[in-house]
């Protein structure tokens, strides 16, 4: 275990709060869902002017109906994924429960940011810009170990040599190693973080810590060859950035900076908000048509094999896009922000609020079940669901040891797969079928649990 | 090493319970034991820190000696001559007919009051290890579970022999003694013996070094299987999608949803789910979404632990050291657990499988005041659980399964969103 382990939810970032730049997330996300809620005044059973007041709420609602914003998405067939282009659509849903992800960002569509503060026509610093920074000067102190590391060891050698000459006998190895204690990358990113705390504090300029660089140190020293040719690479690396962005400056000025990201939503996401809220219109890219649920929900089934099945090939009840939708559909109706948890490399992950507000504490993997007696009836089928559920014990210790390193908790979510039905038309009947359940699952460790 | 590394675990325990880093990941710094005072001083009680890692070999002279030291401190270590007093001998002989009445005693009744998966009994008990182990009889010989004197002989405890009906040899006759076991002939014996895998008995003698009391569980047997299984029955467990009942309620239900929706745009069938009208909160919207029928823990009925798919089974009730033992009534058991082999069930468990074998335990819902302020240690915690020890080749990895209940959890009404009467009531402060 190195002292570099990442810790999400503490160290330097954790104060970030304090940095008064940072946008009212409260009240940017204050609405959960893309949907118009219209709070009616409270029935006060003592007051009958308030039945009148609720009653005059209604009568203005039946007259004139409150119009739900209905967004626009396009299905792209060759990539089976669906994307939302409209400017006002992508800042509405991702706001508004933070659907889909930005194509050129981590998660929030803020490419056009991003870029206009590279070129300077802004100030501040995005996310992706922290993040980068903090990477970078991880790297940084992780070169600064080694190379401590090895002066360290250059030292003892000469010590070693030197005493063989004179036939002196070194202090034995039976002590305490290294003098002094090991360099930590922790330790020093803190110190780090203090340091440019104290010197932007007393100029009153706090809001610009990010500009302090506190990187020159001590780059005159000779490196061991290996540590050198880490050198070369975190350099270049670096210096990558260096020639375009010249380039951009001599361009910013000619051409007016457009928008070329775009807000792509998952088929879960983009059925969730099509079936189930219904402020969501998808429509067929190539024929330019809205494609209307009843046919949708089929088109994405199939399209969740690669390749995609033909439309005419019948359904399978066990499709991953109905598995995960149901899923999906589940979380989401509890009132989790679910999203893709393909980074730590589980099915999805669940937010209290949002990503913006908190890490996500629960990962979920989804496990098909095929308990009904429909699956047991013909060895071909018996052998086709082992398959299915088929998990090796080690693919499990994996996905669980990458949750206990990030702090997240294992969830299980086994879904029953009903038998086939007859008709997909009522989507809402075909999901009733489905069965969650859900288990924890976690490290027991024994030597943890004995009080 | 378990046991020199307990003090630095339990330092951090008490700092971090969830942190799940893993003492044994890092590396161990033999010289340590040389400082270990242990060897010659009993009384002791300053246990050593871990050292720091040198991860790649370098040329220095330095690093070759503090190798050199380590490998020396650690034959050192292992070179200390163990003493065994014999006043604190314990024999045990083998009897591999099961519980017997003594032989000298020439009585015709044949029970003992002991069941026959015991197979080793001590005529003189005397130590600790006696209170969490063995079952005494009417003759006041206790009797061993084969993983008890199995772990007892590892440990130098116990010394075991052979019976003398096999060897011909009086046991009473003080000129002739015993010929006792070998550990292998021990292995041989007591392993296989009343369904004690090679995998069970390596998760027992690892609890029990680590100090708990372990005893077998009611599903030991895996040829045991009970008359009916209600396999059907827990699927009443599973909620239905909500259904406006009859009678005023309902009408009144109906007559506000109308209001919601005056047009009829909800439907689920073809979408959308929520409708088109009015929503008057994000809860009404929420409430409405929930269409995906799940399992309620709380509502199943707890199964016959013999009603479950082997190896998916609890095998071993597993008590804290520090929680009072009576032998003759055990209390009920603190963890739960089930021994897997990788090499025979080489997959996950299916829903059914775990399902059934969480279903077996007794309903432990999150209780306590901790528990009702964070939503996060309810999930956590859940209504049922049970650790599966996973045995993969002789490593174990014990993994704490419970049923979570997301259901039973309605984040959005947690969060404090205004819901009708309860605006000020069940506000609480958000987790940070």
């Amino acid at each position: 275990m190195d002292t570099t382990s990442p810790q999400p939810k503490a160290g330097p970032r954790g104060k970030r709060g304090a940095r008064p730049g940072r946008p009212n997330y409260r009240h940017i996300h204050r609405h959960p869902l893309p949907v118009n809620v219209l709070s009616v005044p409270p029935v006060i059973p003592h007051n009958p002017l308030s039945i009148i007041s609720v009653a005059l709420s209604y009568l203005t609602f039946l007259i004139s109906p409150p119009r739900q914003e209905v967004y626009s998405a396009y299905f792209d067939s060759a990539t089976s994924s669906i994307h939302v282009t409209d400017e006002r659509a992508i800042k509405a849903l991702w706001e508004m429960g933070f659907f889909g992800k930005g194509t050129l960002s981590r998660s929030e569509p803020s490419w056009l940011e991003r870029e206009k503060k590279r070129r300077g026509l802004l100030g501040g610093s995005t996310s992706e810009e922290a993040t980068r920074k903090r990477r970078t000067e991880r790297r940084e102190l992780k070169l600064e170990r080694a190379r401590v590391e090895k002066l360290a060891i250059e030292e003892r050698l000469k010590a070693e040599a030197a005493a063989k000459e004179s036939g002196d006998v070194l202090p034995a190895a039976e002590g305490h190693t290294i003098p002094g204690e090991k360099f930590s990358v922790k330790k020093a990113m803190e110190a780090r973080y203090r340091q440019s705390r104290s010197q932007t504090t007393p100029n009153g300029d706090a809001s610009t810590p990010a500009d302090s660089p506190a990187t020159p140190n001590g780059k005159s020293v000779r490196f061991s060859p290996v540590v050198q040719e880490k050198e070369v690479v975190s350099s270049s690396a670096a210096s990558l950035h260096l020639p375009d962005s010249v380039l951009d400056e001599e361009e910013a000025d000619e051409a007016p900076l457009e928008n070329e990201e775009h807000l792509q939503v998952s088929n879960e996401e983009a059925f969730f908000l099509v079936y189930s809220l219904g402020v969501l219109q998808v429509y067929d890219r190539e024929e330019n048509k809205p494609i209307p649920t009843s046919s949708l929900f089929p088109l994405l089934c199939n399209h969740s094999y690669f390749p995609p099945r033909t439309a005419s090939a019948e359904l399978k009840p066990d499709d991953p896009f109905t598995m995960s939708y149901v899923v999906y559909h589940h979380f989401r109706s509890l009132g989790w922000v679910v999203r893709s948890g393909v980074k730590f490399g589980t099915d999805y992950l669940l937010y209290n609020r949002g990503p913006v507000f908190s890490h996500a504490e629960f990962a979920v993997i989804i496990i098909p079940s095929y308990s009904h007696s429909y699956w047991s009836e013909t060895e071909e089928r018996r052998e086709y669901t082992t398959s299915q559920q088929a998990r090796s014990w080690w693919w499990l210790h994996c996905v669980n040891r990458v949750q206990a390193q990030v702090k997240k908790s294992l969830v299980l979510c086994y879904v029953e797969v009903p038998p086939p039905s007859a008709s997909s038309d009522d989507i809402g009947a075909l999901l009733g079928r489905y069965r969650v359940r859900e288990f924890l699952l976690r490290r027991w460790i024994p030597n943890r649990s004995r009080d | 090493m378990a046991d020199a590394d307990e003090e630095a675990i339990r330092a951090t325990s008490t700092e971090a319970p969830q942190i799940e880093t893993d003492l044994s990941d890092e590396t161990q710094d033999f010289r340590l034991l040389n400082h270990l005072n242990f060897l010659s001083d009993t009384s002791s009680s300053s246990l050593p820190r871990r050292g720091e890692k040198d991860f790649e070999p370098n040329p220095t002279e330095f690093q070759a000696d503090v190798l050199a030291a380590s490998r020396g401190a650690m034959h050192n270590a292992l070179g200390h001559p163990r003493i065994h007093h014999p006043k604190t001998q314990v024999i045990g002989i083998y009897a591999p007919d099961g519980p017997a009445p003594p032989p000298e005693l020439k009585v015709d009744e044949k029970g003992t009051g002991v069941s026959p998966e015991y197979c080793v009994y001590v005529p003189v008990p005397k130590g600790q290890y006696f209170k969490t182990m063995g079952r005494a009889d009417r003759w006041n010989r206790v009797w061993l579970l084969p993983e008890e004197a199995m772990y007892l002989i590892e440990r130098g405890t116990l010394d075991i022999k052979w019976p003398s009906e096999l060897t011909g040899i009086d046991e009473n006759d003080v000129n002739e003694p015993a010929i006792p076991m070998s550990i292998q002939a021990a292995y041989a014996c007591l392993l296989g013996r009343s369904g004690l895998t090679l995998e069970r008995y390596t998760v027992f003698t690892g609890l029990k070094r680590l100090g708990y009391a372990v005893t077998r569980a009611p599903g030991w047997d895996d040829n045991a299987q009970v008359n009916e299984s209600k396999n059907e029955s827990n699927k009443k467990a599973y909620t239905q999608p909500q259904q406006r009942g009859p009678g005023l309620a309902g009408i009144i239900g109906r007559c506000f949803s109308w209001l919601d929706d005056p047009f009829g745009t909800s439907s689920t069938a073809a979408g959308p789910v929520v409708g088109c009208g009015i929503h008057r909160n994000y809860a009404a919207v929420y409430r409405k979404l929930a269409i995906i029928p799940w399992y309620d823990p709380a509502a199943a009925e707890t199964r016959d632990p013999l009603d479950t798919d082997v190896p998916f089974r609890v095998v071993f009730h597993v008590y804290k050291p520090s929680t009072p033992i009576k032998k003759s009534a055990w209390p009920a058991p603190e963890f739960r657990i089930a021994v897997v082999n990788t090499r025979e069930q080489t997959s996950i468990p299916t829903l059914a499988q775990v399902g059934a074998l969480l279903e077996s335990t007794p309903l432990d819902p999150p209780r306590g005041e901790k528990m009702d302020r964070l939503m996060y240690m309810r999930l956590r915690h859940g209504y049922r659980n049970v650790v599966l020890a996973v045995v993969d080749q002789g490593v174990t990895s014990f993994l704490r399964i419970s049923d979570a209940a997301f259901g039973k959890e309605k984040l959005y009404e947690a969060k404090g969103v205004p819901t009708g009467p309860k605006r000020h009531g069940n506000f609480r402060p958000k987790k940070r």
